[in-house]
């Protein structure tokens, strides 16, 4: 029997009628392939081609007052331009604010999925998980005015905290870049609950017992368990939260004010009020990067977490058959 | 010997080694274990043996620490360990799905318990080697479980648990989902380690040639109560009850009526006129929840024969003898060791009959046989509701 003789086992290797045949082109197109058409379309249409006008447009120039973009003559020389003093003070407000906004959604969300997955009878979690989706439900910019409304000085937030005597004068937090981080959290906090409540579930009470079994209280079970296991949850929650955060403008420009503002404002400012493409796409180009480039970083530290905890948990069997 | 639900106690102590005394567990309206009292002995295979929704997991779960026992007490050398938590109880679980983490490789798997212990780390090196070793997987360290097959897997799940030198190991079905030969081979490979170890195990399985094979002691469940315990031996020859006698192997039951008690032979007759004698009264209730008694001229009971204990042998003269019938054989299944014929006698009677495959020859279906049994292989049973 092969369980009881151990040789040391090589993965089977793959056999010639697995490797993958390239297909003749009509069949990929009218075949079962097909099928994937409205997906692929999708992505062509709505990302590729968009995204490569962006890239062009941020290499053109305005010509004059009454043309939003020419492509005749190609120069880097919009990038340059796009990084005024006001953009890169803007930027990094606004990276601040999308790095804090994560954060804080994560330490929101991971005990709130926890607990929704762990402790939650099933029966009252769609209730829990209903509460949790109604208000991402509802528009975007309806939620960020009931904040404005919420957090202005004249509100009943402001009125009660004088009331109860928290604060001596009204609530002055309403167009700063206070608001705007409260409002981006409240914002993006459903995006990062989800999927970390979907992993946390996934990772099962079966594996939590088995962790029990083994002598692991609670806390260890979560932190050499749960937690591990609810990491693609994590990082996919991160991704979610982040991404679309750092080119939030609708928060920055009902919350925040002119000493709240955000770099999606310049953006759409030049796209929409000065009428300079040229300019706004080199922005957008230097936006995106630089998402993707603190994507990567993250990433990167993530990588380097797991590798010294692995080193860490790990045992070392010393005969370099571990 | 007829009617000892719980088991004697070692006398000197008192108290055995896992004592489980008036269990009961019920969950909302349902009550899976009804007052339950169960002494396990230190360093036996003890098999929880049942159908499913017996209660034999529940009352796994409740010695793990993941249910809570509505009433009773769950003593472990002594101590009362209802209260605590599973993290501290010392016994460890292997279970049906093996529950290995996926994230982490085989050792580190295996090692988890002992760092929840604080065990040095050379030391927990070394114990990770050696239970390795033990369950012969000593190449497979640094896999991760998902690279390991449904029988590699169940190794590290056991050497997961036995790395921790549990008091108790609890088996939750831990073969249900390994193929024939698999299950066959992990058997002999888990009662080696068990006489190796001299650890207390307590097995659930609903396979009763699984409990059979390996198992010092069998406790029969059914709905949540114990219906006997004993060795594999004596619960399948002496079954205290119907529930026992229908479920451990297989079991021709006759629907009879009582016709004579003589001289300490009873006679019964069945609706088929086949007349069965047997040199004992005893009537044996239908499970534990009955009571036994004695057989009285016109009870209505329920004769056991096992198949095994019928000969076949082709129509002859007809006698009309106490323990013999004439029947047609309806079906006939080569079983390598033995031939199963199926067997209808008079209209309705369905009788199963196994004979050795060696030295008898196979009678072809439809043929007419005579069937013959000794009277010593006739149990009696009653009814469920009666007797």
């Amino acid at each position: 029997m092969s369980t009881t003789a151990r040789p040391k086992q090589q993965p089977p290797a793959e056999t010639r009628e697995t490797a993958p045949t390239k297909q003749p082109l009509a069949s990929r197109l009218f075949g079962a392939s097909a099928l994937s058409f409205p997906t692929w379309a999708y992505v062509v249409f709505f990302f590729i081609i968009p995204l490569a006008l962006v890239i062009f447009y941020s290499f053109g120039y305005k010509p004059d007052e009454f043309t939003a973009i020419a492509t005749d003559k190609l120069s880097f020389d919009r990038y340059p331009e796009a990084m005024s003093a006001s953009f890169v003070s803007t930027f990094f407000a606004t990276l601040r604010i999308s790095i804090l906004g994560t954060i804080l959604c994560l330490l929101i969300a991971l005990p709130f999925s926890y607990w929704l997955a762990v402790k939650v009878s099933p029966a009252r979690r769609s209730l829990a998980l209903a509460l949790v989706m109604v208000p991402f439900w509802t528009n975007f910019l309806v939620r960020t005015l009931g904040w404005q409304i919420m957090l202005s000085p004249d509100g009943f937030l402001s009125n009660w905290m004088q009331s109860i005597g928290m604060l001596d004068g009204p609530l002055d937090i309403l167009y700063t870049r206070t608001a705007v981080q409260i409002g981006v959290v409240y914002n993006y906090l459903p995006l990062m609950i989800l999927p970390l409540f979907v992993a946390i579930d996934a990772s099962g009470k079966r594996l939590r017992e088995a962790s029990y079994d083994l002598g692991a209280g609670k806390v260890k079970t979560f932190m050499r368990v749960t937690l591990p296991m609810a990491m693609p949850g994590v990082v996919s929650g991160c991704l979610l939260v982040f991404i679309p955060l750092n080119g939030d403008y609708v928060t920055a420009t009902v919350l925040g004010g002119a000493s709240g503002s955000m770099v999606g404002q310049l953006i759409a400012n030049q796209f929409n009020t000065a009428q300079n493409w040229a300019v706004g796409a080199a922005m957008a180009m230097i936006l995106i990067i630089s998402t993707l480039v603190v994507v990567g970083v993250g990433f990167a530290l993530l990588k380097l977490g797991q590798t010294i905890t692995a080193r860490l948990n790990s045992v070392p069997l010393q005969d370099g058959r571990a | 010997m007829t009617s000892t639900a719980t088991a004697e106690t070692t006398p000197d102590t008192g108290l055995d080694h896992l004592e489980i005394q008036g269990v009961k567990k019920v969950f909302g309206e349902n009550t899976a274990i009804a007052r339950l009292d169960l002494s396990v002995r230190r360093g036996e295979f003890l098999s929880l043996l049942g159908p499913s929704g017996c209660g034999k997991t529940t009352l796994l779960r409740m010695i793990a620490g993941f249910e809570h026992p509505t009433n009773g007490h769950i003593y472990l050398d002594g101590k009362d360990i209802v209260g605590l938590p599973p993290h501290r109880r010392p016994v460890n679980t292997v279970f049906q799905s093996y529950l290995l983490f996926p994230h982490m490789n085989i050792a580190d798997n295996i090692a988890y318990g002992l760092k929840q212990a604080k065990v040095p780390k050379p030391e927990i090196a070394q114990r990770v080697r050696d239970v390795l070793a033990l369950v012969q997987m000593e190449d497979f360290a640094g896999r991760k479980p998902e690279q390991l097959s449904g029988g590699q897997q169940q190794r590290i799940a056991l050497a997961r648990a036995l790395v921790n030198r549990p008091q108790v190991l609890l088996l939750d079905e831990p073969m249900s989902a390994l193929d024939r030969k698999l299950r066959e081979e992990m058997q002999l490979e888990l009662k080696r380690l068990h006489t190796k170890l001299d650890t207390t195990f307590v097995f659930v399985t609903h396979d009763q040639d699984e409990a059979l094979a390996m198992s010092d002691r069998i406790v029969v469940m059914y709905d949540g109560v114990i219906q006997q315990i004993g060795s594999g031996e004596d619960i399948y020859a002496n079954p205290h009850n119907g529930f026992v006698a229908g479920f451990i192997g297989k079991q021709n039951f006759i629907p009879a009526e009582v016709t004579s008690t003589d001289g300490g032979t009873a006679q019964m007759v069945s609706a088929n006129s086949t007349v069965m004698e047997t040199p004992s009264l005893d009537l044996r209730p239908a499970s534990a929840a009955g009571e036994a008694g004695t057989l009285s001229v016109g009870d209505r009971v329920r004769a056991a024969i096992r198949p095994e204990r019928m000969r076949v042998a082709p129509a002859g003269e007809e006698t009309g003898r106490p323990n013999t019938a004439r029947g047609k054989v309806i079906s006939t299944s080569f079983l390598g060791d033995v031939i199963q014929y199926m067997i209808v006698v008079g209209d309705n009677d369905e009788l199963l009959a196994r004979v050795p495959a060696a030295g008898n020859e196979l009678l072809a279906a439809d043929a007419e046989v005579d069937l013959s049994w000794d009277a010593d292989a006739v149990a009696v049973y009653g009814f469920e509701g009666g007797a």
